[in-house]
């Protein structure tokens, strides 16, 4: 990259489609002219040989005709071409002209005309050898220190120097080790030849050694001998430059220091005469061809430096002084001097084309291609923003709104289940030991009145519940179109279900792109995990139901546990789930009251759930509005107690397992590391162990791992009983005290905040923060309890205790009349307390604000604000 | 690739901050300029004439398409060539030793078409930090390691002018392979960094990079691969040096496996007789991959006793990096100007040292001393030209960048870091249009993404707060990573007094980036304002954490001590 470019002083396309490398440019006064101007002599690969001389009439001119002295299509491919004294007996300069197989130097004169398009200039054969060996390239010079004549040394593709003394072959020697052809060159200081070997290192050979080495015409016979002969030819010095070079070249300009040039595929080096580097450059770019040219500078020699990113850079020593950009890349590139013209640059592309140029300092500044512009025009401009603005401003208000009314739903999702079970059961893969695991149908609808597009269904059911089918994509639906899918739920894990509901969720897009919702709720039948069965008179756990009506028998709310040939009398009723546990309903005869009891407390939710359920209905169903429920004796604390510790132990239980676990794991890669050093070591020394302790840890860790898989297995299940039996102590509250609705859900929300309870987040340390805030703002005492802040981190707690005594202070506290509720009545109350000095935070306010849409409350809370900012 | 470094800028000058108490916005980000690694050459070209119409020896051929790089044509020829003889593929088996130089010949071939400067490459991934045996101190003294960025005692600009990477270290000018990763101190660290969309990953060891470096060959050749290694009898051919150089090569670059090539320089220089240092920076270059350190150290010490080259200085020098040792890494350098008096390659790296050392003064006058011996060198003059613009500088800046645009850059980088430059030199008029430019030559959506992210900023400064919000928010759509682009529509969002989306917004950008300062500190603001004290503390002391000299942050802390005092 640079700022400057080649200018073109004179260039020409040379041929068509032929090639050209390295050796075919060369520069000289090839017609001896005398004039010091020289010509440019381009021989082909495809065997054409032309001289021009270059002479525009002003920079940057077209070719003239009369620029073209000679064109002569020769039969072979030219290698290379050379200029020098090459005819014996005179001391003009002739043209050396390199074929595969033949060496032919010609003489180049010129005849003038009367004008200049009338010169005329041809070649004449001086002499040809033909060669025995494919040839490569070549090299020339007063091999010998001879006077006034120039020789020529030509390398074979198999690595035989061939040397001519002008008209005569002189001797052929073999390079020892040689595998390519290198570039070669003459030092003419220390009359030797200069190469790059297969090596990848700088041998110099000495003319005298090469002389005087056995020839190896007469021993190429076998490979042996050839490796013989070559032992015999010693190298004079050998440089390993540890990279392949594209050309060498060796000058002197100073008197008396001469300096071997040696441009590699990566590195640029300067070498004295006895092979050490006087310097060297990494060169950032593949190179191409180079020219060391002149001294400008006392001891410092510069260089042209060609690369394939069409650069030509020109370097003092090591420092770049110019860089110049070029049309292509070159592959050779000379410096000649034309008409009144020195130092001009000649380069020559793989592809013909031929230029001279010089570096100009008047700045090719790189033109930015213009981006494409429209012409503007305002008003439209300005229509379009306004139209985008509106956009913009209708996308950012609907962002965050509600979708606008539930009755206008576009999709809507029913599902239906079957009252009977599958005559075959669905059920797969399900753990339950009983033989036979029933499964219910449920037949999922969706309906659309407009185009919902990629609608996807999901249907969830709590685990250990689960269905055939959890997923289904339908393609585009049409405006008044339905899809219905049919599945079947049964129970997959070893538990009991804390609940028998399940949800179906329909995901979709509207055609303007916005995702939409639908989903509707579905319960299952009681038959779907439990089935009648001979009732049992003993258990440990008991739970008394008073109604205000007169007992139902279970022929009428449960036709489908009882046998109808028991009659209508029947009031006593068995359960046993699935799993295998049992649980007993006994209706009083005399009394409104209905008994369920179990051996384990959990198994009592399902079962008083649907009792009451039933009830419910069977009392609507005669219009009897007045119906409820009661439940008199106290909550069976203790054993919910129970339950909580066991869950909260496998807790625990999880918790020594993941600590086990990292601690394992570091020690694992600890050991791990000193293996790793053991192995890197160079001696290699005793493991000591090392392994088996590798191996006992990591075994250590998969057991580790197994027992903390089992322990979460077996901590599902302990969730599942203990939500069941919190689903049962809530009914049973709200049964006791009465409670409305938003009360139930108030609490509700108090004891199962979690869907599924992590090793983070667990149900102990939630329901606690959620007990003690109700304990602390509606179920207060005194204001005292208020003020105490709660803490922002929920961790998990060290025992159970507090929970426990949280829950038991709770009921009491409900016992005694207190009432549950989020309302305002209790912000004021907070408020009222609060210490004068500190202000409310206005952002709670709000949130209190949008939660209770209650106007009343909107306006005591409004006014406590005003007050309190009058405050200070 | 054009010509001499050829660069990709860095991500440019970030936000101007607002200095009236609140919130800061990040700073605007020069975009770094990049280097691509030296590949082989141009591909097929069209003119590759079939070889020998006029009876050019084959073999001939394709050394001279080698020559001129036109390596496909160069590996074709030497196919063709090697399937003459049938079954006699192996080199210098038979007497032919023609069939020896074409093997020789592709195998080069193959290599040229993949070979990167292995100086450039330097990718290093979680296994190689975590499991890193090499380190001497676990706290370094200031001054004497990278991995602590250390205040910086070259008088660098702080993180309040200056965007800072993962690491805390200033963004340099332009992209480097090893500027990219931070070096994170513990495996949960380095696992939860957060990544670009690019990259959604950490890179887990340094092998898998060189992986797909080497699959690119693989394409190239459907008949499967040219030598198959398992059947190669190594120990054959490191008898041959001719042959085993090429060989090695290509086991290195072309099929990147390093334990057969390994295994093949072992062999070599123990017929070498341990003599040639060639085959000593091959084992080097070898351990250097497998991660021995202080094997590879010992190898290039030894070939820089018998030849001293400037690759292997390089080399030695990388080992020393990864060895964390800075400062002797520099000695190396130093004395390795004094025995190539000039050479930019070492140069530069002594500028890149001081550079990741935080001593931005001495970094720059390297950077000159470089410009001095080629004045080409875009590395140089990107980092420069940030450099002045971080230091507030703008004027001079647009100058070095202009520089590089007469040069021939012409990219997105190049045009956003001149749009910043023009718009904080007041020269408006260029701004729009450079940025105009920099969005046309945008080749993916981060660059896109740093366009508008700047444009941004532009509009901040201009007042234009409608635009401004917009072109955050297209920032956003086009990299939705952009921590900055978080923040600062966060700050535009509490103007317009939306609190909640504004601590969301600010809560995304420290996820995204937890070593910005600024979310944090406007986190504090925001929950200080709303009078949130406790959340405003723990924000304060995270920003505080993050860039200890900001004296907002600690005026902060310290009022609301004095509160917590007085309650």
């Amino acid at each position: 990259m640079s700022l400057f470019k080649a200018r073109d002083w004179w260039s020409t396309i040379i041929g068509e489609k032929e090639e050209f490398d390295q050796g075919c440019l060369c520069v000289a006064d090839v017609d001896n002219s005398g004039s010091g101007q020289d010509k440019v002599i381009v021989g082909s690969y495809k065997g054409y040989l032309r001289i021009f001389n270059p002479h525009p009439v002003k920079p940057g001119d077209e070719v003239q005709p009369e620029d073209l002295l000679l064109e002569v299509q020769l039969r072979e491919p030219v290698l290379q071409v050379e200029v020098g004294k090459f005819v014996s007996g005179t001391e003009g300069l002739h043209l050396a002209v390199l074929h595969c197989r033949k060496l032919c130097v010609y003489a180049v004169s010129g005849t003038q005309g009367n004008v200049e398009h009338g010169n005329q200039y041809q070649i004449k054969l001086m002499y040809e050898h033909n060669l025995q060996r494919t040839a490569c390239n070549m090299t020339y010079g007063p091999f010998g220190g001879v006077k006034g004549r120039d020789l020529i040394c030509i390398q074979s593709m198999d690595g035989m120097l061939m040397l001519f003394e002008q008209e005569s072959y002189a001797f052929g020697r073999f390079l020892p080790g040689f595998l390519l052809p290198g570039p070669l060159a003459y030092s003419s200081r220390t009359d030797s030849f200069i190469t790059v070997s297969s090596c990848q290192q700088v041998e110099s050979y000495k003319y005298q050694v090469l002389a005087f080495a056995t020839d190896a015409d007469e021993r190429q016979d076998t490979e042996q001998q050839k490796l013989s002969s070559g032992k015999r030819l010693a190298v004079d010095w050998v440089l390993n430059i540890g990279e392949q070079a594209l050309d060498i070249c060796v000058v002197s300009f100073n008197q008396g220091v001469s300096s071997v040039f040696v441009l590699g595929e990566r590195n640029f080096f300067c070498l004295k005469d006895n092979g050490q580097i006087r310097f060297m450059k990494k060169l950032d770019y593949s190179p191409s061809c180079f020219i060391p040219y002149c001294s400008v500078q006392e001891g410092t020699i510069n260089t042209l430096i060609a690369n394939h990113s069409k650069m030509l850079n020109v370097y003092q020593d090591v420092t770049l002084k110019w860089a110049t950009q070029l049309p292509c890349i070159p592959v050779s590139v000379k410096v000649a001097n034309f008409q009144d013209l020195k130092g001009v640059i000649v380069t020559l592309s793989d592809d013909g084309h031929l230029q001279c140029s010089y570096l100009g300092t008047d700045p090719s500044l790189f033109q930015a291609p213009k981006v494409d512009s429209r012409e503007i025009n305002y008003e439209e401009m300005n229509a379009e923003m306004k139209e985008l603005q509106k956009i913009i401003r209708e996308a950012t208000k609907t962002q965050d709104v509600l979708p606008e009314s539930e009755k206008q739903r576009d999709v809507t999702v029913t599902a239906e289940v079957s009252p009977n079970l599958d005559e075959e059961s669905q059920a797969i893969d399900s753990e339950v030991k009983a033989g036979a695991v029933p499964s219910v149908t449920v037949k999922v609808t969706i309906q659309s009145r407009v185009t919902a597009q990629k609608p996807s269904l999901a249907v969830c059911v709590q685990a250990p519940l689960a269905v055939t089918c959890d997923q289904f994509v339908f393609g585009d639906l049409e405006p008044d179109s339905s899809e219905t899918v049919v599945l079947s739920v049964f129970l997959r894990e070893n538990c009991c279900p804390s609940e028998l509901e399940g949800t179906c969720m329909v995901s979709y897009n509207i055609p303007t792109g916005i995702p939409r919702v639908a989903q509707c709720n579905f319960s299952l039948p009681l038959k779907l995990i439990c089935f009648p069965t001979q009732p049992s008179k003993a258990a440990n756990h008991k739970l008394t139901i008073d109604t205000n009506k007169p007992p139902i028998s279970f022929v009428t709310i449960f036709p489908d546990f009882v046998d109808p040939s028991e009659g209508d009398q029947a009031n006593v009723l068995g359960f046993e789930f699935l799993t295998g546990s049992k649980t007993t309903l006994l209706a009083s005869k005399t009394s409104q009251r209905y008994r369920i009891q179990s051996d384990q407390l959990e198994d009592l939710w399902l079962v008083t759930k649907e009792l009451i359920h039933r009830l419910q209905v069977h009392f609507k169903k005669q219009n009897c509005k007045d119906f409820a429920c009661t439940f008199s004796g106290s909550i069976p604390l203790q054993e919910y107690f129970e339950l909580i510790d066991r869950h909260f132990e496998l807790r625990l239980n999880a918790e020594r397992f993941q600590e086990l676990l990292s601690e394992r794991a570091v020690q694992f890669r600890a050991i791990e590391r000193r293996l790793l050093t053991r192995f890197k070591d160079k001696t290699p020394a005793p493991l000591q162990h090392l392994d088996t302790l590798l191996e006992g840890t990591f075994r250590e860790v998969i057991a580790l791992a197994d027992a903390a898989e089992e322990n979460q297995a077996s901590m599902f299940q302990a969730f599942a009983k203990l939500k069941s039996a919190t689903h049962l102590v809530i009914t049973l509250i709200s049964l006791w005290q009465k409670l409305s609705t938003d009360q139930v859900a108030i609490l509700e929300a108090t004891f199962l905040p979690l869907a599924e309870d992590t090793q983070e987040l667990g149900w102990e340390e939630t329901v606690d923060a959620a007990i003690s805030y109700l304990l602390r703002t509606c179920l207060s005492k005194s204001s005292k309890e208020q003020a105490l802040t709660l803490s922002s981190q929920l961790s998990m707690p060290k025992d159970t205790s507090r929970l426990k005594k949280n829950i038991t202070l709770f009921c009491d506290r409900l016992a005694k009349g207190g009432r549950l509720s989020l309302g305002t009545d209790s912000v004021t109350q907070q408020a009222a307390v609060m210490p004068g000095g500190c202000a409310t935070i206005p952002e709670s306010d709000l949130e209190e604000r949008t939660i209770i849409p209650g106007s009343t409350a909107m306006f005591s809370s409004n006014g406590q604000i005003t007050k309190q900012k009058s405050k200070p | 690739a054009p010509a001499l470094r050829p660069s990709r800028p860095r991500r440019g000058p970030a936000a101007p901050r607002q200095h009236q108490r609140g919130c800061p916005r990040s700073a605007p980000g020069l975009a770094r300029l990049q280097r691509i690694g030296r590949r082989g050459g141009p591909g097929r070209s069209c003119c590759g004439a079939p070889a020998g119409d006029m009876g050019l020896e084959p073999l001939f051929q394709a050394w001279s398409y080698f020559r001129r790089r036109k390596f496909r044509e160069c590996a074709d020829v030497c196919s063709q060539l090697l399937e003459r003889p049938p079954g006699e593929q192996v080199a210098g088996a038979g007497p032919r030793r023609e069939a020896a130089a074409a093997w020789n010949l592709k195998t080069r071939a193959l290599t040229e078409m993949v070979y990167v400067d292995e100086i450039d490459m330097d990718q290093e991934g979680i296994a190689e930090m975590i499991l890193d045996e090499n380190a001497i101190a676990q706290v370094a003294r200031p001054g004497t390691s990278l991995k602590l960025p250390g205040t910086s005692q070259g008088g660098g600009p702080s993180p309040a002018v200056r965007p800072v990477t993962q690491s805390g270290r200033p963004i340099t000018g332009f992209v480097r392979p090893s500027t990219q990763s931070g070096r994170p101190s513990t495996m949960e660290q380095a696992i939860r960094t957060p990544r670009t969309a690019l990259t959604a990953r950490p890179i887990t060891s340094a092998s898998g990079g060189y992986g797909r470096l080497g699959t690119a060959s693989m394409l190239t050749n459907p008949d499967g691969p040219f030598i198959n290694l398992s059947r190669l009898n190594l120990t054959k051919y490191a008898q041959k040096p001719k042959l085993a150089k090429a060989l090695f090569e290509y086991i290195f670059h072309h099929e990147n496996d390093v334990k057969n090539a390994l295994d093949l320089a072992a062999l070599a220089t123990e017929h070498a007789q341990f003599k040639d240092w060639w085959w000593k920076v091959q084992i080097g270059k070898c351990y250097y991959r497998l991660g021995l350190y202080r094997e590879a150290e010992k190898q290039f010490k030894s070939a820089l006793k018998q030849q001293d080259m400037v690759d292997t200085i390089l080399y030695l020098a990388k080992v020393y990096l990864r060895l964390d040792q800075p400062v002797t890494a520099l000695n190396l350098f130093k004395q390795g100007l004094d025995r190539f008096p000039g050479e930019v390659t070492l140069i530069c790296g002594i500028a890149r040292i001081y550079e990741e050392m935080n001593n931005i003064s001495s970094a720059a006058e390297y950077y000159k001393d470089v410009l001095k011996q080629d004045n080409t060198h875009v590395e140089a003059i990107a980092c420069i030209g940030s450099n002045h613009f971080y230091s507030d500088q703008p004027e001079i800046a647009l100058r070095f960048y202009r520089r590089l645009l007469q040069m021939g850059v012409y990219n997105c980088q190049l045009f956003n870091n001149l749009g910043l430059c023009c718009f904080y030199a007041q020269q408006y008029d260029m701004t729009l249009s450079s940025f105009e430019r920099a969005l046309f030559l945008a080749e993916n959506e981060e660059e896109t993404a740093d366009v508008w992210y700047n444009l941004g900023h532009v509009a901040v400064g201009i007042g234009d707060l409608n635009l401004a919000y917009q072109c955050f928010k297209l920032t956003l759509v086009n990299n939705n990573d952009y921590a900055e682009a978080y923040n600062n529509l966060a700050v535009l969002e509490m103007r317009k007094g939306h609190t909640e989306q504004a601590r969301a917004l600010l809560q995304t950008a420290s996820s995204l980036a937890p070593h910005m300062y600024e979310p944090h500190f406007n986190v504090a603001i925001l929950s200080e304002k709303v009078g949130d004290l406790q959340r405003s503390y723990t924000a304060a002391q995270k920003s505080e954490e993050a860039f200890p000299g900001h004296v907002d942050t600690q005026q902060l802390i310290k009022q609301l001590k004095e509160h917590f005092a007085m309650l």
